[in-house]
């Protein structure tokens, strides 16, 4: 039986004050163990439809539905589903890895952590031991963005919204960054992603859109892309040849 | 999760850098202070039991019961230490005697004008102007500052209630600034008991609740802060308003008001009511002679055709019952110019009411100007200091003065020296002067104005009431703005 989507967008629609349409009637689904990639330029709407998602802003029409519950319509019950990786995590600087681990995890509701279990999961993505007990002070963005990623571990959500996450990163950071993503899907998680970097989503991805002036111009799965390729379409898609 | 909220928040206050060394050198600065303040009172209390025992010993050695004149000091109060209000600008000093009016002279700063120069730092002023700054300091980037640095989306991508947060901000900030405030307060506290201060169970109330007030003060700006941290989006505009809004609130504001009130209700010049007082005293005085003359004249009248003896006989027989006429219309002449001079102060002191209570509406606009105007209340060293004194001093000079009178008529003496012209046996004067030293000790003592608990409590409650207006206010504003609040 097929299992029911833990991400989904429906018709989801973002138009600002000032008339400009962010997204435009965009619909997708990411199920559990599914890595979806957003691709697309800068102001193609990606960060929108994550906001939509984290109800940073409210849909103009439409819905983003996160374990089946409507963002805007209930945000704290739908924000208990699901865990975000920013494409720049910024955490308090003053504070050390545990300690941000910590603080964030009780705010995602997770509670009774011991620091063998901050010890375990910083070592899972990739964090040096002796980076645990530092200051973020002097920690670097690959750093920062295991840090990131440590807490949408640990909060153990069913769903993970990742913004560009792997932008700016060093391609051994990158690489490493996409296998965590990948045993994470093997756990079952529904990943939704917003990229740049079409050779990482093509590479993880599990279903791949491209995004295009607020519009999905392409959703197409890796097993349908197998035989494409993948950066010849999204330059036809970004330049609006299929059209 | 409100715990989370509180604990970080704090957390991140006091492992701030700039934490530790801020409220090192602030609760110094107080703690010095109020180590100043108990050293001026005790020299205040010693020079108050000099000068009281110098003027005893001046009265029991005076020249009769008609030239005592008594001096009365303002007692030393121990909450001078911690609000010195009015307290060094008013006259510590004051003659009582049935010539001149009651005047408070000898201020500490013009006896000792450098004090002036180098004004005592109190207590309430500290809080009043360098603690709502540092309030302000550590709370105009609460939320925009987070939300700059990334953070506030982070927080936000989890189930936080964003009434939670906001009320999770504001009572972090608060314990994390006012816990701190509490440790120069409880030391302060000490030092009073280390340093003999008498402080009267009525003094600690007042001291208790002006604490209460200073950390309500305090709650003021550190809402204020977080209101300013969510009305703007960037912490450098915040920082900006921070500091323009607390030069008007903790400088402006106030000053503003009086300076308005000054022009609306104009009152005459302390120069002016007593150039008034002056003419009519003259006038009265003048108007005295010449009745005194015409009296002098009619009492003569009879006695011009007599012969020398006839004429001395009647002189000595009228001689004390026109003396005490004399006396009698001399004191209603005094009378006079007294009730005037208090009718003239009474009025100067209605318009000077009338401006006072129009120039503290106006300034309460601002917080520093309530908590000002609480925390004199509750010291007593309020703008009223040197009405109830001069009140007191207005109700003890008729008992000083009917006792000087008694004891002079008990003493046989009319006062003033009396010569006598006598042909065969010569001139003789009388001074009055009395065998030995004066017993005064039945003299009445003047009692020093008490104030109680509630007689301070009651006038400041409408300033810690307005405080807690403006802290609720700033709050309500924050919390209102910060739900619209885009936290990308």
């Amino acid at each position: 039986m097929e299992q029911q989507p833990l991400l989904e967008a429906n018709g989801l629609t973002k138009r600002y004050e000032d008339g400009a349409l962010a997204v435009n009637n965009v619909s997708f689904s990411v199920r559990p163990g599914e890595i979806y990639a957003m691709l697309g330029g800068n102001g193609a709407g990606k960060t929108t439809t994550i906001n939509l998602f984290l109800n940073f802003l409210e849909p103009t029409s439409g819905e983003a539905r996160i374990a089946g519950i409507a963002s805007h319509a209930d945000p704290l019950a739908a924000k208990k589903h699901v865990a975000f990786v920013s494409e720049n995590v910024m955490l308090y600087t003053n504070f050390t890895a545990v300690q941000n681990l910590a603080y964030f995890v009780r705010l995602g509701g997770r509670t009774g952590y011991t620091t063998e279990d901050y010890r375990r999961v910083l070592l899972r993505v990739g964090l040096q031991e002796e980076a645990h007990h530092k200051k973020l002070k002097g920690f670097s963005k690959g750093m920062r963005q295991k840090c990131g990623i440590a807490i949408a571990i640990l909060k153990d959500a069913p769903a993970i919204l990742l913004d560009e996450p792997t932008s700016g990163l060093d391609p051994k950071s990158g690489y490493e960054f996409m296998q965590l993503l990948g045993s994470l899907r093997d756990e079952g998680k529904a990943i939704l992603m917003s990229t740049h970097d079409i050779f990482r989503a093509k590479e993880s991805a599990d279903t791949i859109g491209i995004m295009r002036q607020g519009n999905l111009v392409m959703q197409q799965s890796r097993a349908a892309l197998s035989g494409e390729d993948l950066e010849r379409l999204y330059m036809e898609h970004m330049a609006g040849v299929t059209e | 999760m409100l715990n989370t909220l509180i604990t970080h928040e704090l957390r991140t206050i006091v492992l701030s850098p700039k934490f530790s060394l801020t409220f090192a050198v602030t609760s110094l600065l107080m703690l010095l202070s109020v180590a100043v303040g108990i050293a001026q009172y005790h020299d205040a209390v010693r020079q108050y039991e000099t000068t009281t025992a110098l003027t005893q010993q001046e009265m029991r050695e005076a020249r009769g019961w008609m030239s005592l004149n008594n001096t009365v000091l303002r007692a030393p109060d121990p909450m001078q230490i911690f609000v010195a209000g009015v307290n060094d600008d008013i006259g510590r000093i004051s003659a009582v005697n049935s010539f001149r009016g009651i005047k408070l002279t000898h201020s500490t700063y013009s006896d000792d004008p450098v004090y002036a120069v180098f004004r005592f730092i109190d207590m309430a002023f500290i809080v009043s102007v360098v603690f709502s700054l540092l309030a302000l300091l550590f709370t105009y980037d609460a939320v925009n500052g987070e939300a700059e640095r990334g953070t506030l989306q982070l927080i936000f991508s989890n189930a936080v209630p964003r009434a939670r947060y906001i009320l999770g901000k504001f009572i972090g900030a608060w314990l994390g600034l006012i816990v701190p405030l509490c440790i120069p307060f409880m030391l302060s506290a000490l030092l009073l008991i280390v340093w003999s201060v008498p402080m009267s169970p009525d003094h600690w109330l007042r001291l208790l609740t002006l604490y209460g007030t200073s950390i309500l003060y305090v709650t003021v700006f550190i809402a204020a802060g977080i209101l300013l941290s969510t009305a703007t989006k960037r912490s450098s505009t915040s920082f900006l308003y921070s500091l323009v809004s607390w030069v008007c609130l903790v400088f402006i504001v106030p000053r503003a008001g009086a300076t308005i009130a000054g022009q609306i209700v104009v009152i005459p010049t302390v120069a002016e009511v007593e150039a008034e007082r002056d003419a009519f005293a003259k006038d009265r005085w003048a108007r005295y002679e010449e009745t005194l003359q015409t009296t002098w004249r009619s009492r003569n009248a009879p006695i011009e055709s007599m012969t020398r003896e006839d004429r001395e006989a009647y002189r000595e027989q009228h001689m004390w019952e026109w003396m005490e006429e004399d006396d009698r219309n001399r004191k209603q002449v005094q009378k006079d110019i007294d009730a005037f001079a208090l009718s003239a102060n009474e009025q100067q002191r209605n318009r000077k009411a009338e401006q006072e209570r129009l120039a503290f509406a106006l300034s309460r606009f601002s917080p520093a100007s309530a908590y000002h105007l609480a925390a004199v209340n509750l010291a007593g060293t309020d703008i009223t200091l040197k009405a109830r004194y001069e009140d007191a001093l207005n109700i003890y000079r008729p008992l000083f003065t009917a006792y000087k009178d008694k004891k002079q008529k008990e003493s046989g003496g009319m006062g003033g020296i009396r010569i006598e012209v006598n042909t065969d046996t010569g001139v003789k004067i009388d001074t009055g002067r009395e065998k030995g030293v004066l017993d005064i000790s039945d003299m009445p003592r003047f009692e020093q104005p008490q104030r109680s608990f509630r007689d301070a409590a009651v006038p400041a409650m409408i300033d810690i009431g307005l405080l807690g207006f403006f802290s609720f206010a700033a709050f309500a504003g924050a919390f209102v703005r910060f739900l619209r609040y885009d936290v990308r």
